[in-house]
């Protein structure tokens, strides 16, 4: 994100069409809201959060624990979860899914980056509630067996990966661009990664896995 | 790294490797070819735990509590609401009543609980008072002589003077004299898994999954600070998400994990979260140097005088090489640390190199244009000698060469139009070399190779590397190894920083599958009827070259083993591996003089890596140590309110770090010397990036940016000082 623009608050892929009405939670949930605004993430918060809540949610829950149910790569997970904890919190923590990573918690990195109904999201920045009956794919399920996805063994040929803390982010990010648009452009490629942050500078290829992978069909 | 201080030893070990009886094999298989990462699937599939992502039964989540105030004494401390909040298991005061705070970010108290969101309630309910006392926020209000003083011993430390020559000869000599002052920001590593680590007691024993750089190092320091025996500790770092020098013991948050598990009877895990991250995970310091310097009419230097300064905030030192690399025959340093209520600074990859090349390299093309000069020509006339170690000159032959630099144009591009384009160019030089790592391989009758070092791999690619170099000495197949690192009960190994790791753990693990060779040669060779000393594993087989018709794959040779598998001990030696690379790095960049924006669309990089192991993972080095300059040279900058000394980026949308879009064509060089062993390049080509960049901006615009990071405003502001449109 060191271009000189604002930070995006969704992580979508730039072609994506717009949500319909009264999805619009899923792309700007109170948390992401918050962070992007840049409120202090302690005491303000809360207080804010409990009107954020009211407005936005007809029934409030919460703030106890609240039983729900998620749809993790085609299974079903039963989980109790505060309103607050985010879907990326949720999946790390109380189903030990731990593929997608926490780096920044504040939308800014996309090393935690999922696809919820076929799109890119920031699973710090989506509440678990907020996922409940959404299709969500993490890393893990991409593999059948120990059989790569073919984005994954394009990240492991073109040395895509070096400490590998972003290489989930990045391959989520990669799988959604290559099922929407199979034969990216290297400028597609970029824009359509921009939101994923590579510290140890695997950039050039991770790009040239994203030009290469083959064999990635619409999920 | 080597030493806190940034300041780099210089090269003691022989630049050339030679003598030992497990020299490297003349015909390389393996050895410097590509090879994949052996962990590369583990972690693109999301299966790679990393400390972050240990969890474990009845696991508690821990918080530190951190200082709001840059400066103030802790009056009192009340800890009785958090601790009977819902889910608190343990509690811990770090700054007991009367103790100072000395930033933003300094410990002030812990505690554990059941999750996360309940350590984050409880944490609120901490109560301190502070006296906040006065601060400083900048090297400008800690320098200045009304300053409160705020450090014991005062806010500065002036360094003796390094003088050698005759300074004033020097300038008599010099028919160009230039002067100017030149600096260098407080760079973050943003290492993406944050410092952390997850620790659990059983009775008197304490195991501890840490993000660390270190894992000897970090058992060393749990066991001093808890006043526990060594033996009693077991530190575990199987994947880590990068250090970049920052994560070398167990740090505050480690040893409240370990207070607060004790506590508990639980294990706790504690990773800062990526505001602690940059506040008190370590930083590059800052450097200024106002220079005078001078050079005769045919462009020979002839002196160099400098006052330098620079923060690493409280109570650390900035030292950083100067001048670099380029010979000046008469020259002064005097070299200042001003401390700062700021996070402490920590090495950081090539700990004051950036800077000092930096300084220096924009320094000599300065100097190039008044003697009117090619800068590549002014350098090549101003190298020291060549050494295996330094190899400029011919580096920057070979890179002028492939960049096309014949095409540059002298300082300030003409076209028309608010694009400008500009080259530059820039030398780096490093110490490393290593020793002392230890090795254990197994060679079991099924034929599987298990090899174990108690190094880490930090992401730069260690297991592959011990993996290629046991696979090339057993005449395996690299996927036939099994390497184990990452744990303190492996065999002993020094922390991974300073590039030492690749030149002290390869050698280790040559000699030790040498070993294990000959140990199975010994034991399969009666039975064969042929010598030991006979015996050569090659290509999967292993044959007796006195006796052609001997012949065994691996597998059956193994099989003769019984149930007794080899295991053999190994380490370091000398001769297999060396200290000193030297590299040069050309830059080419776009400058939108309208709106002051860099992009850098092109670097080339010579670099020197001694006997290559991997070719893969050492270009990806390189290509990663270029990234991260080039977020040094234009996008990273820890802001600090001057008024309040508090960090206004704290994160990762508003601290820059290249992405995608920011990477230009990059064009790696890797210069195999195998006659000098294994050299560690992690640090090197890091080094120059910056310097290049910012040489390449004023050869674009004809101004002078003599302040990183390159900035838009810098540049507008740079075109409004200097004359724009070119000096020829």
């Amino acid at each position: 994100m060191a271009s000189h623009e604002p930070p995006r608050p969704g992580a979508r892929p730039p072609d994506a069409e717009p949500l319909p009405e009264g999805e619009s939670r899923l792309d700007f949930s109170r948390r992401n809201f918050l962070k992007t605004v840049g409120v202090g993430p302690l005491a303000a918060s809360v207080v804010a959060a409990r009107t954020a809540d009211a407005q936005a949610v007809a029934n409030p829950v919460g703030p106890a624990a609240v039983p729900i149910e998620l749809t993790i790569n085609g299974h079903r997970h039963a989980l109790s979860v505060e309103p607050r904890v985010t879907l990326l919190d949720a999946i790390r923590d109380r189903l030990d899914l731990t593929g997608q990573k926490r780096v920044c918690d504040r939308g800014a990195c996309g090393a935690c980056t999922m696809l919820v109904d076929g799109r890119t999201i920031y699973a710090c920045s989506m509440l678990a509630i907020e996922a409940q009956g959404a299709d969500i794919r993490t890393v893990e399920g991409l593999t059948n067996g120990t059989v790569l996805h073919p984005v994954q063994e394009a990240f492991c040929e073109h040395d895509g990966l070096m400490c590998g803390f972003c290489t989930p982010g990045f391959v989520m990010a990669t799988v959604a661009l290559l099922e929407a648009n199979p034969t990216p452009t290297a400028d597609e490629a970029r824009r359509a990664l921009d939101g994923n942050i590579c510290r140890c500078g695997t950039y050039k290829g991770v790009l040239e896995a994203a030009l290469t992978a083959k064999g990635v069909r619409r999920g | 790294m080597a030493d806190d201080m940034g300041q780099v030893p210089e090269v003691q070990a022989p630049a050339t490797a030679s003598g030992s009886k497990y020299a490297w094999p003349a015909e390389r298989r393996v050895l410097g070819t590509e090879v994949r990462r052996v962990d590369g699937p583990a972690k693109a599939r999301g299966a790679a735990k990393y400390t972050y992502d240990i969890n474990r039964p009845g696991l508690l989540h821990g918080l530190i509590l951190r200082s709001p105030h840059a400066h103030a004494r802790v009056r009192s401390i009340d800890l009785s609401a958090a601790a009977a909040a819902p889910g608190v298991r343990a509690t811990l005061v770090i700054a007991e009543p009367g103790a100072k705070v000395m930033y933003q970010g300094d410990e002030v108290a812990a505690l554990a609980a059941t999750s996360e969101d309940t350590a984050r309630d409880a944490l609120r309910a901490i109560k301190v008072d502070y006296e906040v006392l006065p601060h400083l926020a900048t090297v400008e209000q800690a320098m200045r002589p009304e300053a409160p003083v705020v450090f014991e011993g005062g806010n500065t430390r002036t360094s003796d003077v390094q003088e050698e020559g005759d300074l004033e000869a020097g300038f008599a000599a010099a028919t160009h004299v230039v002067e100017g002052l030149y600096s260098t920001q407080v760079q973050t590593h943003v290492c993406l898994e944050t410092h952390g680590c997850v620790c659990e007691w059983d009775g008197d024993r304490l195991t501890a999954w840490v993000s660390t750089q270190a894992v000897h190092g970090t058992r060393e320091g749990f066991a001093q600070s808890l006043g526990i025996p060594q033996s009693n500790v077991r530190v575990i770092c199987e994947y880590m998400g990068g250090g970049f020098g920052s994560k070398f013991g167990p740090d505050a948050q480690g040893l409240a994990c370990a207070r607060l598990a004790k506590a508990a009877n639980a294990p706790v895990k504690l990773m800062l979260d990526r505001k602690d991250e940059h506040l008190a995970g370590g930083n590059r310091p800052s450097a200024y140097a106002r220079i005078r310097a001078g050079a005769a009419a045919d462009g020979a230097l002839t002196a160099f005088d400098a006052q330098t300064w620079g923060t690493g905030g409280a109570g650390q030192g900035a030292g950083f090489p100067l001048p670099y690399i380029y010979v000046f025959p008469n020259r002064r340093v005097v070299h200042t640390d001003v401390y700062t209520n700021a996070g402490p600074q920590r090495a950081m990859r090539a700990p004051g190199h950036p800077q000092g090349c930096f300084i220096t390299e924009v320094l000599m093309d300065e100097i190039a244009d008044r003697v009117r000069m090619d800068p590549v020509a002014f350098r090549l006339k101003n190298l020291p000698a060549e050494a295996p170690n330094a190899m400029w000159r011919r580096y920057f032959e070979m890179a002028a060469a492939q960049f096309g630099w014949s095409r540059r144009h002298a300082t300030g591009d003409v076209t028309p139009g608010p694009i400008k384009r500009g080259f530059g160019c820039a030398a780096n030089r490093w110490g490393g070399g290593g020793r002392g790592t230890r090795a254990q391989c197994e060679i079991l009758p099924d034929g599987s190779v298990v090899m174990r070092s108690g190094t880490q791999d930090l992401g730069v690619g260690t297991k592959t590397l011990m993996a290629i170099i046991t696979a090339e000495t057993l005449g395996l197949p690299v996927d036939a190894v099994r390497v184990e690192l990452g744990d303190s009960n492996y065999p002993f190994s020094g922390g991974s920083g300073g590039s030492t790791t690749a030149p002290s753990v390869s050698p280790a693990i040559r000699v030790t599958a040498s070993k294990a060779l000959e140990a199975l040669a010994a034991r399969i060779a009666p039975g064969l009827g042929v010598a030991p000393e006979s015996i050569v594993a090659r290509d999967g087989r292993v044959r007796s070259t006195a006796s052609p018709s001997t012949s065994l794959t691996w597998r059956e040779a193994c099989q003769r083993l019984g149930t007794e598998p080899v295991s053999v001990d190994g380490e370091w030696e000398a001769g297999l591996s060396a200290s000193g690379t030297s590299g040069v790095q050309m830059a080419e960049v776009e400058v939108d003089i309208e709106t002051g924006i860099t992009r850098v669309t092109r670097v080339l990089c010579v670099q020197d890596c001694g006997l290559i192991v991997n070719r893969m993972a050492a270009e990806s080095q390189c290509l990663g140590g270029i990234i991260g300059g080039i977020g040094f040279a234009l996008f990273e900058h820890r802001l600090l309110d001057p008024n309040t000394a508090q960090m206004v980026n704290p994160n990762m949308e508003w601290y820059l770090v290249p992405g995608l879009s920011d990477i230009p064509d990059i064009q790696v060089t890797l210069v195999d010397q195998p006659g000098r062993g294994v050299i560690g390049i992690g640090e090197p080509p890091a080094i120059s990036t910056a310097a290049a960049v910012a040489n390449a901006v004023a050869n674009a615009i004809g101004a002078r940016v003599r302040s990183l990071p390159i900035t838009p405003d810098r540049v507008l502001a740079a075109l409004r000082t200097d004359r724009a449109g070119g000096t020829e």
